[in-house]
């Protein structure tokens, strides 16, 4: 089943084509602007302007998957969650795309095509899984019974986990990309250097992240230790990190050991999955749960991308008639969506 | 084309540089293409070396922050890291000064700069009296070049044919290419901004989030009646950890809203209905939008592309969180609507915040 997807859900304009569980490409305005042949300004400003780039996108994708739209079995688009007026760029623009060329629209939960991104290239989906998607907006344990089937195991009540590391960097006087910087300087260091205390550890029952208690206490310990050096800044990033993922790991622990299903399948999406580290730590529990990890094959499909919303669409149609999906006049941008 | 080996001879350097040459030079982590980053003749070389497209910009070499600040703004964030991690393998972006030969900026006019811990590199760029780029020296998206071979193995006779001078410094320890840090979406508009100076000081002491929540709730009680008949802003300064996603938590519930109200940082704009059974002035649908600036490159701009003024005009009840970056936008909102301005900083003990209000 051949898929033209869209994602505008926030600061990305993306557009891919999958066939199946396979990309056949897959666009994201920041990399397209790379290898754009005009030399047009592209100011960074305009970052978030979707309406300026999706034509690029959609044409940069088709282009580069050697498929005509004409000859592709439908469109799928993101609905939610995200910002509404970025997510209606790309509703409306899928819209067009269906009505032009006489396709079904498929509408798409953004975290839902996060939680199953590993899937892509993969031909068989074990079930059950539990899913991890950790990214700049969302941070969620989530047990998965089959597709489209969902319990929220757990998630955040503040900030997300990305969010965080980046907030973190940026209380160490770093810059931007925060997260990423924060990852390469806490490889040069010692996390235990600082003690920080672990987010809510004294819940018996584990169903929940929160990451402002550990940003107040890393803020009052970065201005104890000023002024910064080098190597303080590299054990003070190595700390809040190791502290922040250390609390997934015991939520996640916890609920591993409380599923009444047999789990043993963990799938791991979004951004913060390409940090090297959580990977290692993550490997580590799954050996000693006896679990398998499952991570999407590129960097890119961990970001946020439109062949992510394709492979989605894919799984969720495959068993469905598609002419279910023509009447596309109810499709519209839902900013609160939720998985379950 | 000349391969050169220890011991160099400087002055043989920097005529190629001087003559607008390319010169591949070893660093603490790949081996780098040179070329005098003030000179355009020379950086059209490199661009034909380099076959990249246009668009897309060098970092550069400097021997010192002294030159650094010659071709580049180089605000206090990014004081702090030269002072700790350069020379070394950090590239810090910065707003150029558009002193460098085209092409070496970015379309934005941001410059990446770096100064690398390697003695010789410093000598030339010293020597020669401007900066050198400081690209690696393989083709774009080719493999790292740790060894001359990595380099010459990789290149066609036509990029061969640019290639003026090799300064073959044997294998290099496989160090990681430098991290990138971009330091120009600092905290500067701020500045800009200037100060919400308060007429009447009303301030509590919270010893805690529950705290926090309580007096947003009397915050909401107090300017209660106006809900419905106009917008009514609550503007939210405070440091990272401050307690303003908590202090909104706590707003939220005076409203009656019973989802959880999450850091809207990554999303931009989070809003939530008021359900019925909703408190007095207020009707169903009626709603509290939370915005957070932090992430936004240019907030006076972004706040204004997610429709305030709209939201303004339908009299919604907005919570802002790093007010002070959009502080301009906001005061122009005070003919419509309500703005009480919040700023929320740390107390002594742990748990303690010491929270001022004032309506601007």
């Amino acid at each position: 089943m051949k898929i033209l997807a869209i994602d505008t859900s926030c600061d990305e304009t993306a557009c891919a084509v999958t066939a199946g569980t396979k990309v056949l490409s897959n666009i994201v305005w920041s990399q397209a602007s790379l290898h754009a042949k005009f030399g047009g300004v592209m100011p960074s400003l305009a970052q978030r302007q979707h309406r300026e780039h999706i034509g690029f996108v959609v044409d940069q994708a088709t282009k580069i998957s050697k498929l005509k739209i004409k000859n592709l079995d439908a469109i799928a688009v993101t609905i939610g969650p995200g910002l509404s007026i970025a997510l209606g760029v790309g509703i409306s623009k899928a819209k067009e795309l269906a009505k032009k060329y006489n396709k079904p629209l498929i509408p798409i939960n953004h975290v839902e095509a996060h939680l199953l991104s590993p899937f892509a290239n993969f031909k068989f989906h074990p079930f059950p899984a539990l899913g991890l998607v950790l990214s700049g907006g969302t941070t969620q344990l989530i047990l998965i019974e089959q597709i489209g089937k969902y319990k929220i195991l757990a998630e955040t009540q503040d900030d997300a986990l990305g969010e965080a590391l980046d907030k973190a960097a940026r209380m160490l006087g770093l810059g931007y990309p925060g997260g990423a910087i924060l990852e390469k300087f806490a490889k040069n260091s010692n996390p235990k250097t600082y003690p920080l205390p672990v987010p809510l550890i004294d819940d018996k029952v584990k169903n929940r992240f929160s990451y402002s208690g550990l940003k107040t206490a890393f803020i009052r310990l970065v201005e104890k230790e000023k002024p910064l050096t080098k190597q303080k800044i590299y054990d003070l990033a190595a700390s809040f990190q190791n502290t922040a993922f250390e609390h997934i790991l015991r939520v996640l622990s916890y609920q591993v050991n409380h599923q009444s299903l047999t789990i043993n399948h963990l799938l791991l999406g979004g951004g913060v999955a390409n940090n090297i580290e959580i990977r290692n730590k993550l490997r580590k529990l799954c050996k000693e749960k006896g679990l398998k990890l499952h991570i999407p094959y590129s960097k890119k499909l961990c970001c946020d991308n439109a062949a992510m919303i394709g492979i989605c669409a894919y799984l969720k149609t495959k068993d469905l008639k598609l002419n279910t999906f023509t009447d596309c006049s109810q499709i519209d941008r839902e900013p609160r969506l939720k998985l379950v | 084309m000349k391969i050169i080996k220890d011991p160099f001879d400087i002055n043989e350097i920097i005529n190629v540089l001087k003559a607008d040459g390319l010169v591949i030079f070893p660093t603490e982590t790949v081996y780098g293409i040179g070329a005098d980053a003030t000179n355009s003749k020379a950086i059209k070389k490199l661009n034909r070396y380099k076959q990249r497209p246009p668009g897309k910009p060098y970092s550069i070499a400097v021997s010192s922050q002294k030159m650094a600040e010659k071709f580049a703004e180089i605000n206090s964030t990014a004081k702090n890291i030269y002072k700790e991690f350069l020379p070394g393998p950090v590239t810090v972006v910065s707003k150029g000064k558009g002193k460098l030969a085209p092409g070496v900026e970015s379309e934005t006019g941001t410059l990446g700069i770096r100064i690398p811990d390697h003695p010789l590199v410093i000598k030339i760029i010293e020597k020669l009296g401007a900066p050198i780029t400081a690209t690696s020296a393989n083709a774009s998206y080719k493999k790292r070049p740790y060894k001359i071979a990595d380099i010459l193995n990789n290149v066609s006779n036509k990029q061969w044919g640019l290639i003026d001078l090799i300064i073959d410094a044997g294998e290099l320890a496989h160090n990681e290419p430098s991290t990138v840090i971009d330091t120009t979406l600092d905290d500067l508009v701020v500045l800009r901004q200037g100060n919400i100076k308060f007429k009447n000081k009303n301030e509590v002491l919270s010893r805690g989030e529950e705290n926090t929540q309580n007096i947003a709730k009397e915050l909401w009680q107090k300017y209660e009646e106006f809900a419905g008949k106009r917008a009514i802003v609550y503007a939210l300064e405070g440091q990272m950890g401050a307690g303003k996603t908590q202090f909104v938590k706590g707003l939220a519930r005076a409203m009656g809203i019973k989802e959880e109200i999450l850091s809207p940082t990554y999303d931009l704009l989070l809003s939530h209905q008021t359900p019925a059974g909703r408190p007095a002035g207020l009707t169903i649908g009626h709603q509290l939008v939370h915005i957070d600036t932090w992430r936004m490159v240019d907030p006076t701009e972004e706040i204004k592309n997610l429709r305030t003024k709209e939201l303004i005009d339908n009299k919604s009840v907005i919570a802002i969180e790093w007010a002070e970056k959009v502080a301009d936008v906001i005061r122009s909102y005070t003919d419509d609507a309500i703005i009480i301005w919040i700023k929320i900083r740390y107390g002594e003990k742990e748990n303690e915040r010491l929270i001022s209000w004032d309506v601007i």
